[in-house]
């Protein structure tokens, strides 16, 4: 704002003049004309005294005008900015918008930016960017919302009714979830496909903080364009986060995950108080932070992180007995305070994972593990890897592990399948690849009741599985399924398909991937090994996308403490399942368990420790703050998603005509009040004409 | 000696002001209306001499005329009585009309200005002297563009007191010119004979001190002297509310006040002033109509014949 606007704009300070000239004024009657003046006794001089306001009416239109006339001098130099719609020669449009709530949008705005005005975070502009978007709809535009939080899901479906869309967006809260643009992106033009509208846009209202900065850009696809509005949004920020926190004894294990930009150093005094362990990348002279313990308001332990380094382990020791509810906390604040604290959870929040397979026969030539335990370090799945020579006898011991992975075993023994079984039923999963050694199992040594039936070997009459079948299990990757170079396959009687999920199938549709439901727990069954001499299988991105849904399978049916806010918990089995965030209150603090494909589950989108009520038992569980999610570099967008064609922000409108109208107005009411005023005085003596 | 610069209320004041006749135009047809409405008839002296209808005796004085000399009741009764016939006469009005600034006043409930009302009743009053044949003169206080005339009859007395009403307007302030009303009553006081009329119209306020008995005055040699007091309903109310400034339209007094407060006050002077004139019209042989601008003219005026006919009785 220039000086000059600032100057008109203080022209409405004159506001305050009819004010004062008022209360100031000598209350003086009218002199009137009246031949007989010199009969009528003068009554004492009045005092002076201050009148009250006589017409606030007039008063309020005139004060109103003052101000009116203040914003016309300052325009054009007071604009309202605003997100504009502009249409390809006037026709209906269908839109929609896909509004970001995960925890990058709970970042503020740098201040003095350009529509930072009404909202100081990123989530309040961007929806207030999306009503401004759906005020400029009209009568036959069509609406769909879709919310990028991870999971991405819809929130309004395409509808004209654009009021609807407006409640839903004005009850949008921020989460602590992740970012997925591209499952919502794709989410919003599948809303649009059916839609006859021939302008059909995907507007994305979001920072683009996806954790994808080095992937492809945003761009149109088809005939439903992708319009990225609000570039303002995006930016780097300084923020930490507190992902995990475990404690082992009288150990808490932390993990701080940063964007890389700095903070100043805190002052050695607060840091000398510290008796944790600094974090190894701290570097002298960098900028760090302090990572306290802390139970309710003592400090018991701290420890300096630098926030130079995008993550940190960071071990805290306690001294003597600590009570429960310790909480780790970063200071100062930053960025985001939401994600400065975690609570601490006793060692176990990751989940376990045995994996049980011939390191002989599943490597890969460059060398490394096996290419399973590959998978899992790469997709950072908060997962620690257990490999045993063999699926252990004794339910206690699988009690140990969340999921469990078996590559190609010929078969398991009774006691193996009797104590699998058990395990499986209390919740846990299996993840199971069949090979040619599953098919020369001994006499005995079977896969029931994971697999019914007979596993044989045979030569593969398709090379790989069609991916029609594969694209709800395996997602965009399933396409690199088509060509396994598969040796052979595992083929399974016809009764393994009973009571079970095919989730994908082999292109003369055998079953590729089975899930079965067995208890609380559940089974993945894989018709191929890892072993890359049999297969591609473990070599092609499609793997990532098993191993990623085999460890969520894992997670929701309880396998890990800890998930990232917006996944979900699944309860088999339980019919009562209440879920309460600790330290919420009122109705926010419940999070609804709903019924999806027949299992109740739990999606809190808010990270922080959680009480869940089985019924008969109550767990406490973690819904941490995703790490990707604490990298604010944003996706690039290609410049079309961007362009001015579709509207935009940056002609801002000029208000000035509207003033100018509104002044009218004001002039056209101060007249009216005029009249009025003048007829109810017509009832009093009227000065009389005398010349 | 040196003139005194004239002030800007002194230059208002001196200014022609038009009439605001308001609905009391047109004049002629008012004063018609007006006296058609007044039955008068004619009049008889009150002076005795030459007639025909017989008007009693009395007794012989010396240097009475021989001829009505009663031979009859001087041979029965050995008295020398005198016969006496009353005679019908012509009896002149005169109209004085107040035009100084206070007569221009309207008020809101006014249907024209007291001027305007004041030449309506003063036309009625002459058209109906002149039905019955008595001669009519006009003069004026105060007034811009007026000229006295002096008293005749006929039809072209009525056209010619018309004309002069209808181009009048008022101005002057007599409230501090002494001399206003003596030069206004001069040419009556040399000219009305006796048992001529003189009837002022005038709202009595802001005249010069000796203007009651001025005008009083004239009630003597056989004179009539009658007062229309002419007011507005204004100023007979003093109608206004709350706290006022009120302006004289001559003298130049100023009065800021509270009408609510003082409306009982200002009504007992304003009485006082009628009182005052009344009293001595009363002691004079006269007469004294008070009125408001808002009463019907032909009202006013029959009140004026009435009380003329009272006063000769």
């Amino acid at each position: 704002m220039s000086v000059l606007s600032v100057a008109a704009l203080l022209v409405a300070l004159l506001v305050a003049a009819p004010v004062v000239a008022h209360l100031l004024r000598r209350r003086q009657a009218e002199e009137r004309p009246f031949p007989a003046a010199a009969l009528v006794p003068a009554t004492p001089p009045q005092a002076r005294k201050r009148s009250a306001l006589e017409d606030r009416a007039l008063f309020a239109v005139r004060a109103l005008a003052v101000i009116g006339l203040a914003l016309l001098g300052a325009t054009p130099f007071v604009r309202c900015s605003r997100v504009a719609l502009n249409r390809q020669g006037g026709a209906s449009v269908a839109l929609s918008v896909v509004l970001d709530d995960s925890l990058s949008m709970r970042a503020p705005l740098p201040a003095g930016q350009a529509g930072a005005t009404s909202g100081p975070t990123r989530f309040q502009r961007a929806r207030q960017g999306a009503l401004e978007l759906l005020d400029g709809t009209r009568s036959g535009d069509a609406v769909a919302v879709v919310m990028a939080g991870a999971p991405a899901r819809v929130l309004v479906a395409a509808t004209t009714n654009v009021a609807t869309a407006r409640e839903a967006i004005e009850a949008a809260e921020p989460s602590d979830r992740a970012t997925d643009l591209d499952e919502s992106v794709r989410l919003g033009r599948e809303l649009l496909d059916a839609l006859p509208q021939s302008d059909k846009r995907v507007v994305v209202f979001s920072d683009l903080a996806d954790g994808s900065a080095e992937g492809t850009a945003l761009a149109a696809e088809g005939n439903v364009a992708t319009w990225v509005p609000l570039g303002e949004l995006a930016g780097l920020a300084e923020d930490c986060a507190v992902t995990r926190a475990d404690r082992a004894a009288n150990k808490v294990l932390a993990r701080v995950v940063c964007t890389g930009a700095g903070t100043p150093a805190p002052t050695d005094g607060a840091a000398a108080q510290g008796s944790g362990s600094a974090a190894p990348g701290a570097r002298p002279g960098a900028p760090t932070r302090l990572l306290e313990l802390r139970a309710g308001e003592e400090v018991l332990a701290l420890a300096r992180v630098s926030t130079a380094e995008h993550l940190s382990d960071v071990t805290l020791e306690l001294r003597g007995e600590a009570p429960e509810g310790l909480v780790a906390r970063l200071a100062p604040g930053d960025a985001i305070a939401a994600d400065d604290v975690a609570p601490v959870v006793a060692a176990g929040g990751s989940l376990e994972i045995a994996v049980v397979g011939d390191a002989a026969s599943s490597h890969v030539e460059t060398g490394g593990p096996p290419p399973v335990e590959q998978a899992l370090t790469a997709l950072e799945l908060d997962a620690r890897i257990h490999p045993l020579p063999s699926v252990p006898e004794h339910a206690e011991d699988l009690g140990n592990f969340g999921a469990l992975i078996i590559d190609d075993q010929p078969g398991l023994t009774p006691e193996v399948r009797r104590a699998l079984a058990a395990w499986v039923d209390k919740g846990g999963v299996v993840l199971l690849a069949l090979g040619p050694r599953a098919a020369a199992a001994q006499l005995g040594a079977t896969f029931e009741p994971l697999v019914a039936g007979v596993v044989r070997w045979g030569k593969s009459p398709s090379p790989g599985i069609d991916p029609g079948t594969a694209a709800a299990a395996l997602g965009a990757a399933a396409p690199s399924y088509a060509d396994l170079s598969a040796k052979g396959r595992a083929s399974l009687d016809a009764g393994a398909s009973d009571a079970a999920e095919v989730l994908a199938r082999w292109q003369d549709g055998a079953p590729f991937l089975l899930r079965r439901p067995m208890g609380r727990g559940s089974v993945l069954v894989l018709t191929l090994p890892f072993d890359t001499e049999q297969s591609d299988l473990a070599l092609r991105p499609a793997f990532l996308a098993i191993v990623d849904r085999f460890v969520s399978t894992a997670r929701a049916r309880g396998g890990a403490r800890r998930i990232d806010a917006g996944q979900s918990w699944t309860f088999d089995g339980f019919q009562r399942v209440r879920v309460r965030r600790l330290g919420g209150a009122g109705a926010a603090a419940e999070v609804p368990v709903l019924e999806a494909d027949g299992r109740p589950r739990a999606a809190p989108a808010l990270a922080g420790a959680y009480e869940i009520d089985l019924g008969d038992e109550k767990v406490t569980r973690v819904a941490a703050v995703p790490e990707r999610e604490i990298d604010f570099r944003p996706r690039p967008v290609s410049p079309s998603a961007a362009s001015e064609v579709f509207g935009g922000v940056a002609p801002s409108m000029d208000v000035s005509p509207w003033v100018a109208v509104g002044l009218l107005a004001l002039l056209a009411v101060e007249m009216a009040l005029r009249v009025a005023r003048r007829a109810r005085a017509g009832t009093a003596p009227v000065v009389e004409r005398t010349s | 000696m040196p003139v005194p610069p004239r002030t800007a209320s002194a230059t208002v004041r001196a200014a022609r002001i038009p009439i605001d006749w308001g609905s009391l135009v047109p004049l002629r047809l008012r004063s018609k209306i007006i006296a058609e409405g007044v039955y008068a008839g004619m009049h008889r002296s009150v002076r005795r001499g030459p007639g025909v209808e017989f008007g009693g005796h009395r007794p012989y004085v010396p240097g009475d005329d021989l001829r009505f000399i009663d031979r009859r009741s001087l041979l029965r009764h050995d008295r020398l009585m005198v016969r006496e016939f009353e005679t019908e006469t012509d009896r002149a009005l005169w109209l004085v009309v107040d035009a100084t600034a206070s007569m221009s006043y309207r008020g809101p409930d006014a249907p024209g200005a007291k001027v305007a009302y004041a030449a309506v009743c003063a036309a009625g009053l002459a058209r109906v002297a002149l039905a019955s044949g008595d001669p009519v003169g006009l003069v004026w206080i105060g007034g811009d563009g007026v000229r006295a005339l002096p008293a005749m009859g006929g039809r072209e007395a009525f056209e010619r007191v018309l004309g002069t009403l209808e181009g009048a307007g008022a101005a002057g302030d007599a409230s501090g010119d002494d001399q206003a009303m003596d030069r206004a009553l001069m040419p009556i006081a040399r000219r009305a004979r006796r048992g001529a009329t003189v009837v002022l119209f005038s709202d009595l306020l802001d005249l010069p001190p000796g203007a009651m008995a001025s005008f009083g005055a004239l009630g003597s040699g056989g004179r009539t002297p009658v007062v229309v007091w002419v007011l507005d309903p204004a100023e007979a109310k003093l109608s206004f509310q709350g706290n006022v400034r009120l302006r004289a339209l001559e003298g130049g007094a100023v009065v800021e006040a509270d009408a609510d407060a003082v409306r009982a006050t200002y009504l007992e002077r304003l009485r006082a002033v009628g009182d005052g004139w009344e009293r001595e019209l009363t002691a004079r042989g006269g007469r004294f109509v008070a009125c408001t601008s808002g009463d019907d003219p032909a009202g006013v005026v029959r009140q004026v014949v009435r009380s003329l006919g009272e006063a000769r009785r």
